[in-house]
C-alpha cells in the first residue's frame, strides 16, 4: 500500500543556511505518528515540506505517491491539513467564521457554504470541543482555546493525514489528555496524524510511532518505548545522562543561586 | 492501548456533559445573530439611498421640492423648463456621481483592509492618489478642452494616473514572484508621495497660474464636479463590473486573514489574488478620482464602521459598504454645496471635519484590533 507521505533523504536550506538533511520517513494507514526533538531542529520546516507548502531542497517527498508540485492546489489541500502554531487574525473574526475558512478546498469560484460544508464545520467543532465557542471573537479567547480552535479548523478540512505542529503547547493537563483522546479518535476514523510534540511522557504512552531529530542532524524512527531510552534522549537533546534530578527541595532555592 | 483509551475517555469535557462523547453531534444552535438580518438591511441601506438622493435632487439654490419630483414623475404633472434643465443637466448627474464615487472608494477601501490585513488602509494606500493628481495636473493645465467619452482630460488622465501608478508599485514591490504587503506599503508611499510633490511643478509652468491653481488645488481637495450621462454611464458600467468580480475575491479575503501561507495550504492562489484585489480596487478608485479628484476618508471609515457593525466577514460587507458610501457621499456632497451656499465647500474638506473626529472616537473606543 502506498504510505501517505513519504519521504526519501529530504534536504531543506533557506539560502544559506541548511535546516535538515537527509530525512526520510514514511506514514502508513492508520498510525499516530509523533515527531521529537530539540528547539531549532527543523520540525516546524519539516511539518511545511511534509505539507508542501515549501518546496524541499533534496530529496523525494511523495503524498500518497504523487510528488505535491504535481497536485492541483485543491487536491493537495484536501489530502493534508497543517495546523500551525501560530495563528494571528486580523479583525474581529468568530470561531465560526474562522473554522469555516477550513472548507476553502471545496469551494468553487461562486459557490458558497453548501449544507455538507456545514455539516463538516459543526463536526470539526465538535470534535475539537469547541462548539461552544462558536459565536466568541477568535482574538478574545485564551491560548488553549486557541489551540484547540485551530485543530477545528485543520479537522474542517477533512484531510487524510493531519500535520499538528506542537498541539499540546498551552494546553492545561486535562486538554492535553483529551487532545490525545481526540488523536486516537481520528486515527480509528482513519486519519493520520503526524504531531510535533516536547512533552515525551505523552509520546511514550500515546503514540504509535515516534520521530526523533536529534541536534546532531541524526533521525531516530521506531516504536516510543525503542526511541525514547534515556541514552538516546540525551544524545538528540544534547543534555548530560545521569544529571542530579530536578527537584524543587528547599536547600536548592536557597542556597545562592535562587531569586534575587 | 485500549485501556489507554478508556482510562482518558472519562475525563470531563469543558463544555460538554458529563458523560457524552465531544463527537457526538450535538443539537445545533441557532444561528449566530446577524446573518439573517443581511437582506433586511440591504433594504433598509437602498430605501435611504434613494431618499437621500431625491432629497439632495431637490435642495439648492432653486428649490425643487420632492413632491414636485414625485408629480412629474408619476402624476405627469411636468416642471417647469427650468426646474427640468437644474435636475437633469446639473443635479442628477452630480448627485449620481457622489453615489458612484462612494461606492466605489467604500468597496476599494474593503478590498484593501482585507488585502493588507490593517483597518488603517484605504483607496489610496499604494500610491493611486499621486498618479491620479499628477494626471489630473496634466489635464486641466495642459489640455483643459479635451473632451473623449464625456471625461474630461483631467478625469481621464486621473484615472491612467493612478492605474498606472498602483501597477508601478506593485511590480517595484514584487521580488522573487511574490510581494509582501508590508514592500507594497512602503513602495506606494514612496512613489505616492513623490508624484503628489511633483505637482507642484505644474503650477510653475502654468500660463494661467491664478484659474489653473485654484482648479488643480480644488481637485486635489476633493470636488464632485458636474460630470457629462456619457461619463456617468461609462463609470456606472465599470463600477458594475468590479463590484461584480469582487464578489469572488472577498471570500479569498476571508481566507487570506489566516495568513498567506495558511490560505496557500488551503488551496487559495495567494499572488493570482493579491493581483485581482489590486486590479478591481485600483479600478474603483480610478473611478472614484475620475469623478471626484481626491476624497478622503470616505474608503477608510465605510468599511471600517460597517465591520463594526456586521463583523469582519467581507462578503456580506460588500453589498452593505457599496450602498452606505454612496449614501454616506450624497449626504456629504449636499451638504458641501449647499452649506455655506453660493460658496461651494470641496467635498474631501467636509469630510475630513466630519470623519476625522469619527475615526478618532472609533479609534479610542476598540483599541485591540489594531495591531499589523
Amino acid at each position: 500500500m502506498t504510505p501517505i507521505l513519504d519521504l526519501t533523504n529530504v534536504g531543506f536550506r533557506y539560502a544559506e543556511r541548511s535546516v535538515f538533511e537527509g530525512i526520510s520517513l514514511a506514514l502508513q494507514e492508520g498510525s499516530c505518528t509523533a515527531l521529537a526533538g530539540p528547539n531549532g531542529v527543523g520540525k516546524t520546516t519539516l511539518l511545511r515540506v511534509a505539507a508542501g507548502t515549501l518546496p524541499a531542497t533534496s530529496g523525494r517527498v511523495l503524498l500518497q505517491g504523487q510528488a505535491p508540485a504535481t497536485m492541483s492546489l485543491k487536491q493537495r489541500s484536501r489530502l493534508v491539513a497543517l495546523v500551525p502554531q501560530q495563528l494571528d487574525i486580523p479583525f474581529d473574526f468568530t470561531v465560526e467564521q474562522i473554522v469555516e475558512q477550513g472548507r476553502s478546498p471545496y469551494l468553487g469560484l461562486l459557490r458558497g457554504m453548501m449544507p455538507e460544508d456545514r455539516r463538516a464545520v459543526d463536526r470539526a467543532l465538535n470534535l475539537a470541543d469547541v462548539s461552544g465557542l462558536r459565536s466568541r471573537i477568535f482574538n478574545e479567547l485564551s491560548g488553549g482555546e486557541r489551540q484547540r480552535v485551530k485543530i477545528a479548523l485543520g479537522l474542517a478540512q477533512e484531510p487524510k493525514l493531519l500535520l499538528l505542529d506542537e498541539p499540546t503547547q498551552n494546553l492545561d493537563i486535562g486538554r492535553q489528555v483529551e487532545l490525545i483522546d481526540l488523536l486516537h479518535y481520528l486515527r480509528d476514523e482513519g486519519i493520520i496524524v503526524l504531531a510535533s510534540i516536547h512533552d515525551l511522557h505523552l509520546i511514550h504512552h500515546n503514540f504509535s510511532f515516534v520521530h526523533l531529530m536529534g541536534s546532531d542532524r541524526s533521525l531516530i524512527s521506531g516504536i516510543p518505548k525503542d526511541v525514547l531510552t534515556p541514552e538516546q534522549i540525551a544524545s538528540a537533546f544534547n543534555c548530560a545522562l545521569g544529571r542530579r534530578s530536578l527537584s524543587m527541595e528547599a536547600t536548592g532555592v536557597h542556597s545562592g543561586r535562587g531569586f534575587q | 492501548m485500549e485501556a489507554e483509551v478508556n482510562k482518558i475517555a472519562v475525563t470531563p469535557m469543558t463544555s460538554v456533559p458529563f458523560g457524552q462523547r465531544p463527537w457526538e453531534e450535538q443539537p445545533r444552535k441557532v444561528r449566530p445573530s446577524g446573518s439573517f438580518k443581511l437582506p433586511a438591511i440591504l433594504v433598509l441601506l437602498f430605501c435611504t439611498l434613494i431618499a437621500s438622493i431625491l432629497i439632495s435632487v431637490s435642495l439648492g439654490a432653486i428649490h425643487v421640492p420632492v413632491s414636485a419630483i414625485a408629480a412629474a414623475a408619476f402624476a405627469h404633472h411636468p416642471l417647469s423648463e427650468t426646474q427640468r434643465t437644474i435636475l437633469l443637466a446639473i443635479r442628477l448627474p452630480r448627485v449620481f456621481a457622489s453615489a458612484l464615487v462612494g461606492a466605489a472608494l467604500a468597496i476599494a477601501g474593503l478590498m484593501f483592509q482585507g488585502l493588507f490585513r490593517n483597518p488603517m488602509a484605504d483607496p489610496y494606500i499604494i500610491g493611486a492618489s499621486g498618479g491620479a493628481a499628477v494626471g489630473a495636473c496634466i489635464g486641466i493645465v495642459l489640455f483643459a478642452q479635451w473632451s473623449i467619452f464625456g471625461f474630461s482630460a483631467a478625469a481621464l488622465l486621473a484615472f491612467l494616473g493612478s492605474l498606472a501608478t498602483m501597477a508601478a508599485v506593485y511590480f517595484l514591490a514584487r521580488a522573487r514572484k511574490r510581494t509582501s504587503g508590508v514592500t507594497l506599503l512602503l513602495a506606494g508611499f514612496a512613489v505616492g508621495t513623490m508624484l503628489s510633490n511633483s505637482t507642484y511643478l505644474f503650477e510653475i509652468f502654468d500660463s494661467n497660474p491664478e484659474a489653473g491653481h485654484r482648479v488643480v488645488a480644488a481637485w486635489l481637495h476633493g470636488v464632485i464636479a458636474v460630470p457629462q450621462w456619457k461619463q456617468l454611464a461609462v463609470s456606472s458600467i465599470l463600477l458594475a463590473l468590479c463590484a461584480f468580480s469582487a464578489y469572488p475575491l472577498m471570500r479569498r479575503l476571508n481566507t487570506l486573514a489566516l495568513g498567506d501561507e495558511y490560505a496557500h495550504q488551503l488551496g487559495i492562489r495567494v499572488e493570482t489574488t493579491r493581483i485581482l484585489v489590486i486590479l478591481v480596487g485600483s479600478l474603483l478608485t480610478a473611478i472614484a478620482v475620475s469623478l471626484g479628484g481626491l476624497i478622503g476618508f470616505a474608503g477608510l471609515i465605510v468599511p471600517h464602521v460597517a465591520r463594526l457593525l456586521l463583523g469582519p466577514d467581507h462578503v456580506r460587507l460588500l453589498p452593505v459598504t457599496a450602498l452606505a458610501g454612496a449614501i454616506f457621499l450624497v449626504i456629504a456632497d449636499t451638504m458641501a454645496r449647499t452649506l455655506f451656499a453660493p460658496t461651494e465647500l470641496p467635498v474631501g474638506i467636509l469630510m475630513a471635519f466630519l470623519g476625522g473626529p469619527f475615526f478618532l472616537y472609533l479609534l479610542r473606543r476598540n483599541k485591540r484590533e489594531y495591531a499589523l
